[in-house]
């Protein structure tokens, strides 16, 4: 493919002026016509959709966008560029953006235009009531908690990485523990299954590197519709090297009609099927046994008292009231606390037999009655990706919602993790887990904490037994003794610290700020379910949907939209009207009964503001501001800004609960403008890299002996330099070493490419400290020789490693096992860190099609909670029968996402090119089905499960067959769940309205999924759920 | 050797739009009102707002397996354009360098003889502008050294462009390392396109395309033969005219007689 | 006019005549100016291509109405082949291609013109309806539609060879032949030398019109 190279936009982001794209102004031909593009101002942004990072030009002329396409620079992208990321013209210039403040009185039906200063102010006395009246010192035990419980947060992926710390920090000095954001509802699964397996939560390697694959599985993932430009890699590594694709998935889909192999499986079968890989990986010593042995925990014996599901009628040991008692889950240690170990692998205890043992029961036969996937194609697939456990050769796994969402979420994605270790895929070049994100930063707004559970960094948010920071460093601060191992962790003090100070700076001692931030009691759960629930039962009087439509992605829509209209006041930040601001006139509830006030605050979008966000490789891009927001729409930073000061200003003056939290919160992000405050991006990511808070001298971590002085206000180089006696600042551990005094990294522009493996390491800046792929420790022998030398990611040049960032490696020789965020330096075959067993084990989804579980006498995770029953949901959280089928709903479903849309649909649906693409809400179905029910293609149809229904066009196609399940049919259908009411043509329009330049059909495909999440997560699960599908109008 | 051709490899294509719709967002065209029909293509057929068209098709083949089948229509580009030969304004018009097939909106006289000529059914006409559209193979950025829109945009390499000699031995590779049924399409009509395909799976299972396209009967006949006749005949009339005027020389009557009195020689 | 002068045609037909061939000369040039990218110039004078087709569009539709009623006036002595006189005289080429001691005589038209009006009548239908079509395409199969292209262009082939011979042999190769189109009285022995059998009717039914010899019942006798 041609590309037209650019090279002359220069690291500041300076524009260039005349010509368009880089191309000359004297044309090419002599019948050249005259570009479009001419005299304009190119700016490039990263575009917000998908989440792998693909660069945009985006050319303006007199503040009005002309043109926006590719950047043929990026690594990343090479200037392609899918449906959504080719439309974001239509985002910039699109006369349904909102631009003034909207807000609806109590019991109202309409919107109307208010100014700015009334909104803020009137928000900011409404924050101040509802907390004051709700704010919590103590809690029932009398511990320490200093949180609002009548306040809750959503959002937002959608925001810089810059807003979504300070929107944390804002959150959280409110007091709020009810925090949660997409996160929660997408890859909230892959953070802990990854941190358990490997130490870390993310997306392993990076996008271009799966052009260095040579077996690509797609499997509870399509990338071909979701993240269309990740197929770049992947054709090119079938076209390089001859890479081979797998696809399982239900639904022959896009990604399958690119696969070399496809193999159907029932939603919600993934441990069984990749249960069985493990055990034919083991049967036929297709794994790579060196680099278990050296780089895993399979050597380690493990407590005799352990069960496995096998020996325990389906469960592991020490399950005590649905909670698992994990003393067994132990390993056994010798008289100095070491762990005991069998190099050989042989001893009945150790975790390679366990796991041997454990899925020995998954034989071909039994996998193929749960999955409903043929013998003789689960045979090629295991074959095929067993293959690459020889050391030259790399076998990648990609995955996404596919997974996560399930009951049994984290432990699919083990279940793969344990294969990618037996391989030997992690720390190597084409290997790894590709964990997709889904949003443009949500990886970003994970990093800064914008949930419940944690603070930006990966700390865990205090529980009220943790009553002071020591307290806090000792439980959270993990210890090994294991002589080698790195064990990174042991800094999270260091970290702790630098947050605090980031927060309060030096208006608090640690101590003090420490107190002062809000604490979750021992076991409480705020997540996302949780959230929804205490909302239904008015428990909040105030809520923020920041940059989210939760009427349309939250499980059970129904629940949300009831919940919402419990509230006293909402405020809605976002570019359009859309179903969450505007849920007091849904179809079917009476706006005349809905009491609560809702503020709709207009903002800019992506290329309105400048701001960085990080993709799933975690590659931390900066990107620039084209032209103005539109009308009177504001920057996400600002308004956030405008609320605080308001509430900083009301609790000075007048005083209320535990005001210092407010008053002495920090907020050097930009200055006053006239009335406004214009907040600057580039002040809050030098403060989120760290700085030093006064002159210090510190010794060399990695050279002893050796000291370096640092003066106030200098830069913190990378996080090694953070302190733990509070000297240091820094937001995010993790991005400490972004901004540096040559400037914010993430906005370099050098394309180089010295390994030739695609890791561009003077392009943006990744974490941690640039690192692109993690774990390359485990890409070479103890000696430091690469397992593969086609695909060397590090070497060793006799003084210091070279290619990647190195990581984990000590020098060649010395034998530290290279996992050094888990505290015993080797990865995790074996992971009693998770609610619901050490090993994955498969269970059926809540709602199911079968009557028994095959694999065991247990049939459903026994460590989830159920919302049906007393003390935790409420009666409108209902399932359709669990113990056995239902006959109402007889048919699996699941959800998924298209091309042209993407999440709720709140922004491409109000795209007309996208609309115009994909128009309405239809139901894959296989041709067996719609025969049997009646319908053709194209037919009107109804899509029923026990909380609601959703109408739906019918696509009857080949590409769904029924299973066989344990002999019997099992049929599957599926529905994307990008659509909602407000772009609808029928519907309800006062004067002042939007309305779209073309209407969509139907409503969200949220309505149908249950309320039940994972044991580890509570990530709802949308992925498999039971259903009936009728022709509309027919009973 | 300047000409041009555009590739659409349908092996590498993943049906992500991204073309669909940099066509959309280049040529600044409008989005029209869609009903879903039970299939992911729409809008459902090219139109004068939609230069480019990625269809679906469920495709089962003999030993049954299921094949997700996509084809990008637009405007093929032909060598021997039946669309530039007919247009009486030269608003189509053959781009002196890539030899696509350009159209110039501002001499467009919505005459529609394009809209019946073209073998593949491309030119749509839009009503209220009376004009005719199709794909112009993006001939600002052509002339200017750019890629078209569709294939910059791209992602796996399904679009390519490039000189002609290079892009069809790159078909020709390509067909070759696919196998099977693997085949070209294009090149074999109406003197080649400047837009052709590699495809996978033989031409005739992909539905609605042209199985034998070529330029029609009708436009041969009357702008091959008709027209260079016409000019004869016309010159034969005028000249014929005027040598009988010389030759046999007006009718004159005899003074009262009435009868001829001959003028003129023999 | 001059003393001696018949006359031949009266203002109805001529009024008629000028009609169908200002309309079908404007519709033959304006057709030209679409026909051939070299006569593309053609448009200038009509303010721009996309108006010269709306021009020909329109004067087609002139066109039309006059053709319907030149028909409907001539279609019985000028459409209506009379044997055997008429063959004789294509036998002879009229007198036009050879010397000819005595022309065969046929009614008030020649086969010549004989031929010349059907062709216009035949023609001019088929440029109608195909020029219909060629205005609105998009309502018929294309495969017909393709068609009405190359029937048009043969059309006027044919009926623009034809108005060539009639320009000529109506001017310059008929000497006092044009008068009868634009005053309505011809030189009385041209006519003779012309259409001797029409005078000898004329004179035998008394509808021969002289100049400066009025009769009192006005013989025009040319429309029903």
């Amino acid at each position: 493919m041609n590309v037209s190279r650019r090279g002359f936009l220069k690291i500041s982001g300076a524009v260039a002026a005349v010509s368009g794209l880089g191309v000359s102004l004297t044309p090419a031909t002599a019948h050249a016509k005259e570009l479009k593009i001419k005299y304009t101002k190119e700016t490039t942004t990263i575009c917000p959709y998908c989440a792998v990072g693909c660069s945009i030009i985006v050319s303006a002329r007199d503040g009005k966008v002309i043109n926006t396409e590719g950047d043929p620079d990026s690594p990343i992208n090479k200037g392609a560029l899918c449906s959504k990321g080719g439309s974001i013209y239509q985002m910039l210039d699109n006369k349904n953006r909102l631009t003034k403040p909207l807000y609806r009185k109590p019991f109202s039906s309409k919107w109307e235009e208010v100014e700015w200063e009334w909104a803020l102010d009137k928000i900011a006395e409404n924050v101040k009531k509802s907390r004051d009246a709700s704010f919590k010192k103590t809690n029932a035990k009398g511990e320490v908690v200093n949180r609002t419980e009548g306040i809750a947060s959503v959002g937002s992926a959608a925001l810089d990485n810059e807003e979504c710390f300070t929107y944390q920090k804002f959150v959280r000095a409110l007091g709020l523990i009810y925090v949660e954001h997409q996160a929660r509802i997408c890859h909230s699964s892959t953070v802990p299954a990854l941190a358990e397996s490997f130490g870390r939560g993310a997306m392993t390697n990076h996008w271009i590197d799966l052009k260095n694959s040579d077996v690509i599985l797609i499997m509870g993932a399509n990338p071909a519709s979701n993240h269309p430009i990740s197929f770049k890699w992947i054709q090119e590594a079938v076209d390089k090297r001859g890479a081979r694709i797998i696809c399982v998935d239900p639904r022959f889909t896009q990604s399958a009609s690119k696969a070399h192999l496809y193999a159907p499986l029932r939603s919600g079968t993934d441990i069984a099927f990749l249960g069985g890989m493990i055990k034919y990986i083991l049967d036929n010593k297709l794994f790579f046994e060196e680099y278990v042995k050296l780089y895993t925990n399979a050597s380690f014996l493990v407590n005799p008292a352990f069960k496995l599901p096998g020996d325990n009628k389906g469960v592991f040991s020490g399950l005590t009231n649905g909670k698992y008692e994990k003393d067994t889950w132990s390993y056994q240690t010798d008289g100095a606390g070491v762990i005991r170990k069998d190099p050989s692998m042989q001893d009945p205890n150790c975790v390679f037999q366990l796991l041997k043992k454990h899925y020995s029961r998954y034989t071909p036969e039994t996998v193929s009655k749960i999955t409903g996937t043929p013998v003789d194609k689960l045979i090629d697939v295991y074959k095929l990706y067993g293959s690459t456990g020889k050391p030259d050769k790399a076998g990648v796994e990609l995955y996404a919602m596919g997974w996560t969402q399930h009951t049994v979420g984290v432990q699919n994605i083990r279940t793969m993790a344990i294969i990618q270790l037996l391989l030997g895929n992690i720390g190597i070049a084409g290997g790894g887990v590709a964990a997709m994100r889904g949003e443009g930063n949500v990886q970003g707004s994970t990093d800064h904490g914008l949930l419940y559970h944690i603070w930006p960094g990966y700390l865990a948010t205090p529980t009220a037994s943790l009553a002071t920071l020591k307290a806090y460093n000792e439980k959270n601060t993990p210890t090994t003794k294991e002589k080698d191992s790195l064990n990174w962790w042991k800094n999270k003090p260091k970290y702790v610290a630098s947050f605090l100070r980031s927060m309060y700076g030096t208006n608090m001692t640690l101590e003090d700020a420490y107190s002062t931030m809000p604490k979750l009691d021992d076991g409480q759960n705020c997540s996302w379910l949780m959230i929804w629930d205490q909302m239904y039962k008015e428990k909040f009087t105030g809520f923020f949907a920041w940059g989210m439509n939760p009427a349309c992605s939250g499980a059970h829509s129904n629940k949300v939209r009831k919940a919402l209209t419990k509230l006293d006041w909402m405020v809605n930040v976002n570019l359009y009207d859309n179903e969450t601001g505007s849920f007091w006139r849904t179809p079917g509830i009476d706006p005349k009964k809905v009491k609560t006030e809702v503020f709709m605050l207009p903002c800019a979008a992506s290329a309105e503001k400048e701001g960085s966000i990080t993709n799933s490789g975690r590659w931390h891009q900066w990107r620039y501001k084209a032209v103005n927001p539109p009308g009177e729409a504001m920057p996400d930073g600002d308004i956030m800004s405008e609320i605080l000061f308001r509430l900083q200003d009301l609790y000075a003056k007048k005083g209320g609960s535990h005001k210092d939290a407010i008053t002495k919160l920090t907020w050097p992000y930009g200055k006053m403008v006239g009335k406004h405050f214009h907040y600057d991006p580039r002040k809050v990511a030098a403060e989120i890299n760290g700085v030093f808070l006064e002159d210090k001298k510190i010794e060399n971590p990695t050279k002893k002996g050796e000291f370096k002085e640092f003066k106030k206000g200098d830069l913190v180089p990378t996080f090694a330099w953070l302190q733990d006696d509070g000297s240091t600042s820094s937001c995010c551990w993790v991005y400490c070493g972004s901004v540096t005094d040559k400037g914010i990294l993430g906005m370099r522009r050098n394309t180089a490419d010295p390994t030739g493996l695609g890791l561009h390491p003077e392009w943006s800046w990744s974490w941690p400290v640039n690192r692109r792929i993690l774990y390359n420790g485990a890409s070479v022998d103890p000696n430091g020789k690469a397992w593969d030398s086609t695909r060397t990611v590090i070497s060793w040049n006799g003084e210091k490693w070279v290619g990647d960032v190195p990581d984990g490696v000590g020098d060649p020789g010395k034998g530290r096992p290279p996992f050094i965020m888990k505290s015993d330096g080797v990865a995790s075959l074996f992971g009693p860190g998770l609610a619901d067993g050490p090993f994955p084990e498969h269970y059926e989804p809540l709602e199911c099609p079968v009557e028994k579980n095959l694999m065991s006498a247990q049939k459903h995770n026994p460590a989830i909670r159920r919302f049906d029953k007393p003390g935790i949901g409420s009666d409108i959280d209902v399932y359709s029968n669990v113990e056995s089928c239902d006959p109402r709903f007889p048919f699996v479903c699941s959800t998924y996402r298209l091309s042209e849309h993407w999440q709720t649909g709140l922004m491409t649906r109000w795209c007309p090119w996208l609309a115009e693409m994909q128009p309405g809400n239809f139901v894959e179905m296989s041709l067996e089905l719609a025969k049997e029910k009646g319908i053709q293609n194209g037919d009107k149809c109804i899509v029923r499960s026990a909380r609601g229904e959703v109408e739906a066009v019918a696509m009857v196609t080949p590409r769904f067959k029924p299973f066989i399940i344990n002999d019997n049919p099992v049929h599957q259908v599926g529905m994307p769940w990008h659509f909602g009411w407000i772009t609808t043509k029928d519907r309800p329009y006062n004067d002042n309205d939007k309305k779209a330049e073309v209407f969509t059909h139907g409503d969200a495909a949220n309505h149908l999924v249950p309320t039940i999440g994972d044991a580890n997560t509570t990530i709802p699960e949308s992925k498999a759920f039971m259903v009936n599908v009728v022709k509309k109008g027919v009973k | 050797m300047t000409e041009k051709i555009k590739l659409y490899d349908d092996s590498k294509c993943t049906a992500c739009r991204g073309c669909q719709l940099a066509c959309k967002q280049w040529n600044a065209l409008k989005a029209s009102q869609t009903e879903n029909l039970g299939t992911y293509q729409n809008p459902p057929s090219l139109s004068p707002n939609t230069f480019l068209l990625i269809h679906y098709q469920d495709y089962v083949d003999k030993k049954g397996d299921v094949k997700w089948l996509f084809r990008k229509e637009a405007c093929m580009h032909c060598t021997d354009a039946a669309c530039v030969t007919v247009c009486p304004s030269g608003a189509l018009h053959y781009n002196k360098d890539t030899r696509t097939v350009g159209l110039d909106h501002e001499k467009c006289i919505g005459c529609k003889e394009c809209v019946a000529a073209c073998p593949f059914e491309i030119p749509r006409w839009d009503a209220k502008t009376d004009k005719v559209y199709k794909c112009d193979m993006c001939e600002s950025r052509i002339t200017n050294g750019m890629d078209p829109a569709c294939v910059k945009a791209c992602p796996t390499g399904a679009l390519s462009w490039g000189l002609k000699d290079k892009m069809l031995a790159k078909a020709e590779k390509r067909v070759k390392d696919l196998g099977g049924d693997a085949a070209t399409y294009g090149d074999k009509y109406c003197g080649g396109t400047h837009f052709m395909y590699v495809l996978k799976g033989k031409p005739n299972i992909y539905a609605d395309i042209h199985r034998n396209p070529g330029v029609p009967w009708s436009v041969t006949f009357w702008k091959g033969l008709l027209k260079p006749l016409s000019l004869l005949g016309v010159g034969g009339v005028l000249g014929g005219a005027f040598l009988h005027y010389m030759i046999h020389g007006p009718k004159t009557p005899n003074e009262g007689t009435g009868v001829e009195e001959k003028k003129g020689g023999e | 006019m001059k003393k001696g002068y018949v006359q031949v045609t009266d203002s109805y037909e001529r009024i008629l005549h000028w009609m169908l061939a200002i309309s079908c000369l404007l519709l033959c040039v304006t057709g030209l100016g679409m026909m051939f990218q070299t006569f593309n110039f053609v448009g200038a004078f009509f303010g721009g291509l996309k108006s010269l087709k709306l021009v020909h569009n329109f004067t087609g539709l002139v066109f039309a109405v006059s053709l319907a009623l030149v028909i409907r006036m001539w279609w019985k002595e000028a459409g209506v082949f009379v044997f055997p006189e008429d063959l004789d005289w294509c036998m002879a080429a009229g007198g036009y291609l050879w010397h000819v001691d005595k022309v065969p005589e046929t009614g008030k038209y020649n086969p010549g013109q004989k031929a010349f009006f059907l062709v216009v009548a035949g023609g001019g239908i088929l440029m109608i309806l195909t020029g219909l079509v060629m205005w609105f395409p998009t309502a018929l199969p294309v495969g017909l539609v393709q068609w009405m292209y190359p029937l048009h262009a043969l059309g006027f082939v044919a009926i623009f060879a034809f108005f060539f011979i009639h320009l000529y042999l109506g001017t310059i190769g008929n000497p006092g032949s044009v008068d009868a189109m634009i005053t309505g009285w011809m030189d009385k022995s041209v006519l003779t030398m012309l259409h001797p059998k029409w005078v000898k009717e004329m004179e035998h039914e008394g509808k021969l019109v002289v100049y400066g010899e009025e009769k009192k019942d006005d013989a025009h006798g040319h429309h029903e």
